[in-house]
């Protein structure tokens, strides 16, 4: 997947005029490859996150050489806040005493970059910030992809699904790194995958005979399932595999403990392309 | 002696003995440590045509070696620091200070707001009242700001743009009340437009209707306040935003054609208008390069306002200049190393033949100048007056090879940028399609490469880095004088003679309109309490705003 370019908005919260830092800075954020949006003089708070939220932005750069920052930055941050943009990253930059740093950063302002700074340091940062942000902003999943469901035997379970609920067969696969044999049966937009072990040591078996056959587990389908899984153990959530493995069709899957998801096992699953994701009945 | 240079030299002579006659100098003899007599001028041995065209004599044209005949061995040069914050009472009190330390000149800085024509409790003034500047929202301010300071006695120089009418409006009307006629006024005011739209940003209105303003205030001056200096076109603020001196100087003498057209325009004749038109630059690092600045800049505007213009009187032609120290050029890392950077920056002014100076403050890169930075920044000017004996000799560096070397190619250069600028259709133009702010952006961004690589080395911020100690005390300007300040405007806006205010407003509109000139209708406004505000927002209402390119 190409990586998508940063986008920044440079802008000069109040009345201030002196803009070549700020257009400075703007010029080596695009020579680092971001795509930078520049607002010009004098604009208010308010204009500075509508045009932030329009533009989709990664992050805000604020400029201001007039002592106006303690007012204005925070004024920023808190619009933000108040229309749910708050995952927009905030630096800023101009005259600002050293002693104002710890204000503006407790205010929520992520660095302020003093004369001197290089636009190198600066830009690294911002890709250090928004890389972490992006994180913490990760789509939620999509819908469920399939309820699995531990069987002692596919030939045994389908004809009820097939024949008396009336479902349609999607196709079959085996796991060997699991050790399942599936059947995938289609319901509207999701699915039912039956699960039957192909060696007493799978843990499909080990379930089987612990549990008796039932409900195993339920898979979110999500497009982006490592920046997931960085998410949910970032939020401390514990994990049955730390890398995606490979699943049934190509697809991606890993598990979470169920020690933390109150003892419902839950799968992460991302198909290996939305083409073969439509395409699947064909298989 | 070639019999022109020879006749221009007896000028001269002739020219030094009157003025010695009503102003002597400083001392009856200059010397050195060594008792070698210092003479007044030095000159070359052979004086032919070639060098009376290029150098002259100090106060003849074309004013390469000085605007005055005997420079700084006559008087000094006008020691000229800009300060103001806050409220208009503690602006007072820095001036009142800056005086008995023996400064010569006042120099205003307004907040923002005042600057771009918002009253103090309007909404866009947020965060920004008093901060770097005084905050003045009514005549009644500027009461304070000028209160016990004798309006006949001192000059005074105020950095105002968009409403420069109106702030030399209210300064007419505290000299009537003081009983000063405003034909005993001297000072100056910025009004620089172009610049405005070039690299400072406080405009207000579109080019069409800023020119007229301008122009209004050249008639009225012309007629009421002669010894005001109408405009300082400024080439500081572009060299802050990243241009070099050529730049610096081309950009410059561009506005002041632009502002000498309009004014012709406009009906007026050039030596009416054209000797109280004063200019502004930066002294920034590069120590001869910066003296070759002045000298050439003085030579191109006498030939532009000679030949070009026609004018006929010596001080239409007399580039006059107040110099500021590099701003940009301060670091905020070893923030001490500064006071021997403005130390340079200052000697290159004097040694180029500025008429003032003013000299930064070490902590510049950081805040508002401190008292303690304000007066080392102002003792740093005395030292350079009145201890190294550069003052004592007119033009030192004249006839050195480097520096005639640098005034000749300076002059070439600046000479291509005002043909290609005057190819664009003259300064409006190019600052209408943007050619200017791109100009100064390219050089701004090429000079961060060249410090982010180390190829250009700047002292203490991208080598001989230390440890640095704790940041030293800041100004702070307190928050509550916005508070103050918003207050006492309400309070006025109730006792003033709503009427009157009324009235004024009403009749500045309709003048507007026409081209009848506003200056005096401003006077009116102001005299009834209007504030800046009230005033430039009927004057938006006719005019418009500016949106920048």
């Amino acid at each position: 997947m190409e990586k998508e370019k940063i986008r920044v908005l440079i802008a000069k919260p109040g009345l201030d005029g002196h803009d070549r830092g700020a257009l400075v800075i703007a010029q080596a954020l695009r020579d680092e490859g971001m795509e930078v949006i520049y607002t010009g003089l004098r604009q208010t708070p308010a204009q500075i996150v509508s045009s932030a939220i329009q533009e989709d932005v990664d992050c805000i750069g604020l400029s201001s050489l007039s002592g106006a920052h303690n007012e204005l930055f925070p004024e920023v941050i808190r619009l933000l806040k108040e229309q749910g943009a708050d995952d927009i990253l905030v630096v800023g930059g101009g005259v600002i005493p050293e002693s104002d740093i710890p204000y503006l950063e407790e205010q929520g302002v992520a660095k302020i970059f003093t004369p001197g700074t290089s636009t190198k340091e600066t830009a690294d940062f911002i890709r250090e910030q928004v890389k972490k942000k992006k994180l913490n902003r990760i789509e939620a999943p999509r819908q469920i992809d399939h309820i699995g469901i531990a069987v002692r035997s596919i030939e045994e379970s389908l004809p009820l699904y097939r024949d008396v609920l009336g479902l349609k067969v999607q196709g079959y696969d085996t796991v060997p790194s699991e050790k399942v044999k599936v059947a995938f049966i289609e319901i509207g937009e999701t699915r039912i995958e039956l699960l039957e072990p192909t060696d007493p040591e799978s843990a499909i078996a080990r379930y089987i005979e612990k549990n008796g056959e039932g409900i195993h587990h339920i898979a979110f389908q999500v497009t982006d399932i490592e920046g997931h899984l960085d998410h949910v153990k970032q939020k401390q959530v514990r994990l049955i595999h730390e890398q995606p493995k490979p699943g049934a069709h190509d697809s991606l899957i890993a598990f979470l403990h169920p020690k933390s998801t109150g003892g419902v096992l839950m799968e992460l699953c991302q198909p290996k392309t939305p083409e073969q994701n439509g395409g699947r009945e064909h298989e | 002696m070639s019999r022109k240079a020879e006749e221009q030299y007896l000028k001269w002579q002739e020219e030094t003995t009157k003025k010695l006659e009503r102003f002597p100098e400083r001392k009856p003899k200059f010397t050195t440590s060594s008792d070698i007599e210092v003479d007044r001028l030095y000159i070359p041995d052979e004086l032919d045509d070639e060098y009376v065209e290029k150098q002259g004599f100090p106060g003849q044209y074309p004013y390469t070696r000085g605007v005055q005949p005997t420079m700084y061995r006559g008087r000094l040069w006008t020691m000229r620091q800009y300060a103001g914050f806050g409220s208009a009472e503690e602006t007072n009190r820095r001036f009142r200070y800056l005086l008995e330390q023996g400064q010569t000149g006042l120099s205003v800085a307004f907040d923002l707001p005042t600057q771009i024509g918002y009253d103090s409790d309007d909404p866009m003034s947020v965060g920004e009242v008093g901060k770097v500047g005084v905050a003045i929202d009514s005549l009644e301010d500027m009461e304070v700001l000028l209160e016990g300071i004798p309006l006949d006695q001192v000059s005074t120089s105020m950095t105002i743009n968009a409403p420069a009418s109106v702030l030399l409006a209210m300064y007419i009307a505290v000299a009537e009340k003081q009983g000063v006629p405003s034909h005993k006024l001297a000072g100056t005011i910025q009004n620089d437009i172009l610049k405005e739209y070039i690299a400072r940003g406080t405009y207000i209105f579109p080019p069409k209707p800023s020119m007229r303003l301008i122009t209004d205030i050249f008639a009225y001056c012309a007629e009421n306040v002669p010894k005001w200096n109408t405009i300082s076109i400024s080439g500081y603020h572009m060299r802050e935003a990243g241009s070099n001196a050529v730049q610096e100087v081309a950009f410059t003498l561009a506005n002041g054609i632009a502002y000498v057209e309009a004014a012709i325009n406009a009906g007026l004749d050039v030596d009416d208008f054209a000797p109280q038109l004063s200019f502004f630059f930066n002294g920034h690092n590069n120590f001869f390069e910066e003296i070759a600045k002045f000298r050439a800049a003085r030579r191109i505007w006498a030939r532009i306002m000679k030949e070009r213009f026609k004018a006929k009187k010596p001080k239409s032609m007399q580039l006059r200049v107040h110099t500021q120290t590099g701003g940009s050029t301060l670091t905020a890392q070893q923030p001490d190393n500064n006071i021997v950077r403005v130390a340079i920056q200052a000697l290159a002014a004097v040694l180029g033949g500025t008429q003032s100076l003013h000299t930064n403050s070490r902590d510049e890169a950081l805040a508002l100048p401190t008292e303690e930075s304000a007066r080392i920044a102002l003792r740093t000017q005395q030292i350079i007056a009145h201890e190294t004996g550069v003052a004592d000799t007119v033009d030192p560096l004249a006839g050195s090879y480097y520096v005639e070397h640098l005034t000749d190619t300076v002059e070439e250069k600046v000479m291509g940028y005002l043909d290609k600028i005057e190819k664009m259709g003259g300064a409006v133009s190019a600052v209408e399609q943007g050619y200017m702010q791109r100009e100064i952006h390219q050089q701004a961004y090429e000079t961060q490469k060249a410090i982010e690589s180390g190829e250009q080395i700047v002292v203490g911020m991208n080598q001989y880095r230390i440890e640095e100690e704790e940041q030293p005390e800041l100004l702070r300007v307190d928050p509550a004088l916005a508070e103050k300040q918003k207050q006492r405007l309400e309070q006025l806006r109730k006792k003033r003679d709503h009427a009157k205010v009324e009235q004024t407003l009403a009749q500045l509109k309709k003048a507007a309109g026409t081209d009848e000139n506003l200056m005096p209708y401003i006077l009116d406004c102001v005299r009834a309490y209007a504030t800046v505000g009230e005033i430039c927002n009927v004057l938006r209402d006719v005019f418009g705003e500016y949106q920048a390119v």
